[in-house]
């Protein structure tokens, strides 16, 4: 079995269990946690639109808030677009998920995704070094937030050496590639990468809890 | 609406005293042992969830004014409840398993040092629970560490001789029921009565022994405006103290005692409505918490003073005319009356209704910037000076409004504003709510 077949094969296989698994174990885990009804008499409300509503606004700027984070926003925004983008409309991408799924959606030209690919890796540097010298950042962070962020990176880096043959065979950078995904998988569910999960019924409780009380979060 | 600069000196004076500490004879180990034992009682489904979520952005610290005024990064909130999530990651996460080899145990030395941080540097106020992206509540996550302190004895020892006087007198700021009386008698004799120890009441007014010391004129302001919609009402000499230092430091037994004494009392009188004064802690304390803290719901609605005062006069029970001396004002949201306690629009629209002007901060509402010594905070001297930095950042937001004065409805902002004016020189009049609204009751 070649280093490829192993990616391809079950290498592909047990990270994707391990990245289901994982993340049902986490999130139901702590989903499943009791929690006492709220008997405080509530103002007139909508759990439901209230839930949702946080799960939309706090992706949206912040009010009177921004101009102080501004910049988190924006850089926060540009590298999950760009690598939605990356991962979603690069072609070959999309014939691996038609292969899955059994349809796919029309491409970005190479050349779009590419650099897409290439300022999102240098905007998660660019956070990597901010995390490594902002006071506050530095206090906060741990190794999660660092080898988390390292995880995204190297997929992104792997695919671009891929895609232009740097560096190394064609096969050998394809099975990189793919292993460095696969590696990003089995680390989902351990670190912080699993607040693409959590966020959810976090911002959820958010909503609905301080809806409750009158106040729309 | 004037303050009473002498008795203000005198407690002013009296808070740069801090109490002696008291021993209260307990081991390294006990203290330990206890606040595990609480944060494994207080984390739920809810904290679990905000736990696991943070992903060390810091852009809760940007909503924080002790932040804001020091850039101390130590104040980024999400950093003042690091050793609960530690905990949380360790002891009782689904993956505790996988984290516990890399996660160090909480330990009592790492509890002392961040005593400072969660009494001293946070007053709860929640505006960091707005700002962040993934909705964290964090102002309940370091509500949780201040009680976990607290069972390891860990309060402040301003806040701790607090909570003692009022678990073991019921009185606070040496404020008892005789001294409520001697005020009810002094009133009357000005031609105020004030009905105390009434058997049977359909309101239950509550207030505070600040107001009682500091803020007189407060508690007389709500009188009228209730004696005007001629509601039956009631003060109770053992139950008048809405203030909850149990709420505050983070102690179960002195919170759920101050909350038991005031629902049996509203009980006992059959009160269909319990009224609590400007207060925002202890609104919080009565309208959001006091039902889970004892189990029950509780058979009577909870107005603060203010939404009860709108509702008289949306009802037509009260009516205001316009103020022959109509200012430009800016209120000031108390934290846990607005963005903890949805109480925005009715202090607003009673100030409109009086004929003044309402000019708001440019962050105001559920994004309101904190007075800087709510949650008593004001009443711990080491944190004075950080106090009086984030003091300035609220200052600097009021006066950008050019309003005249400054109206809220919290005596403790009230109290932070008074001293951060003090020290600073700021003449801002500094007015109360309550008051400002029973000054344009129509005869």
């Amino acid at each position: 079995m070649t280093l490829l077949d192993f990616a391809r094969g079950p290498g592909l296989q047990w990270s994707l269990v391990i990245l289901v698994v994982g993340i049902i174990w986490r999130l139901l885990g702590a989903l499943m946690i009791t929690a006492r009804r709220d008997l405080a008499k509530p103002r007139p409300h909508s759990r439901l639109r209230d839930g949702v509503g946080v799960i939309a606004s706090r992706s949206l700027p912040a009010h009177v808030f921004e101009k102080r984070i501004r910049f988190q926003h924006v850089s926060g925004y540009a590298w999950h677009i760009g690598l939605f983008v990356t991962v979603l409309f690069f072609g070959p991408h999309i014939q691996f998920f038609e292969s899955i799924l059994g349809f796919g959606w029309p491409n970005l030209p190479n050349g779009v995704v590419v650099f897409a690919g290439a300022v999102t890796i240098a905007l998660l540097i660019a956070l990597f070094i901010r995390r490594m010298t902002n006071p506050v950042q530095k206090l906060i962070s741990n190794f999660d937030d660092y080898f988390s962020m390292i995880m995204v990176i190297l997929p992104l880096v792997t695919g671009i050496l891929a895609f232009a043959h740097i560096g190394a065979r064609y096969e050998t950078l394809l099975a990189l590639h793919l292993l460095s995904i696969e590696a990003m998988f089995v680390w989902f569910p351990f670190g912080k990468l699993m607040h693409t999960a959590m966020s959810f019924p976090a911002r959820f409780q958010a909503g609905s809890g301080f809806g409750r009380r009158g106040v729309k979060a | 609406m004037s303050v009473d600069q002498a008795a203000f000196a005198e407690f002013r004076e009296a808070l740069k005293a801090p109490p002696t500490p008291v021993d209260d004879g307990l081991s390294d180990a006990e203290r330990l042992a206890r606040a595990r034992q609480t944060f494994f009682a207080r984390v739920d489904r809810r904290a679990a969830v905000d736990l696991d979520t943070c992903i060390h952005c810091g852009m809760c610290a940007e909503a924080c004014h002790f932040y804001m005024a020091t850039e101390d990064e130590r104040y980024t909130p999400t950093y003042k409840f690091a050793p609960l999530r530690r905990f949380y990651r360790r002891e009782v996460s689904p993956l505790r398993w996988f984290f516990k080899p890399f996660t160090r145990k909480l330990r009592l030395a790492e509890l002392q040092d961040w005593q400072e941080l969660v009494y001293e540097s946070c007053t709860g106020c929640g505006r960091c629970d707005m700002i962040c992206p993934m909705g964290i509540n964090l102002s309940t996550m370091i509500g949780i560490m201040r009680q976990g302190l607290a069972s390891a004895g860990l309060v402040p020892a301003e806040l701790r001789a607090l909570q003692s006087e009022q678990s073991d007198s019921n009185s606070l700021f040496g404020v008892g029921a005789p001294e409520l009386t001697a005020l009810v008698d002094r009133l009357r004799e000005q031609g105020v009565g004030l009905p105390l120890d009434r058997d049977r009441a359909d309101v239950l007014m509550l207030t505070t022994a600040v107001e009682v010391r500091l803020f007189p004129e407060s508690l007389k302001a709500a009188a009228r405006i209730l004696d005007k919609a001629g509601v039956n009402w009631t003060l109770s000499s053992t139950a008048f103290e809405a203030a909850n230092i149990g709420l505050i430091s983070g102690d179960r037994d002195t919170r759920r005692a101050a909350m038991r004494r005031i629902v049996d009392q509203a009980k006992a009188c059959g009160a269909q409505c319990v009224v609590v004064p400007e207060s925002g802690h202890a609104y919080q304390a009565l309208r959001w918490e006091a039902a889970n803290e004892l189990g029950e719901e509780l058979p009577f609605d909870v107005y603060a003073i203010a939404e009860y005062a709108a509702e008289l006069v949306n009802d037509g029970k009260v009516k205001l005319k316009a103020t022959a001396d109509p200012k430009t004002l800016t209120y000031h949201d108390p934290c846990r009356l607005g963005r903890h306690g949805g109480v925005y629009e009715a202090p607003r629209e009673l100030l409109a209704e009086a004929g003044h002007h309402v000019r708001d901060t440019e962050a105001n509402r559920r994004e309101n910037v904190c007075c800087g010594g709510g949650c008593g905070e004001y009443t711990i001297s080491h944190g004075a000076a950080l106090r009086q930095k984030a003091f300035e950042v609220k200052r600097h937001e009021l006066d950008a409004t050019g309003a005249e004065a400054v109206v809220t409805g919290c005596a403790n902002c009230r109290i932070n504003f008074l001293i951060g004016a003090a020290n600073s020189g700021w003449d801002k009049p500094i007015l109360s709510l309550v008051e400002t609204v029973a000054e344009n009751i129509a005869d």
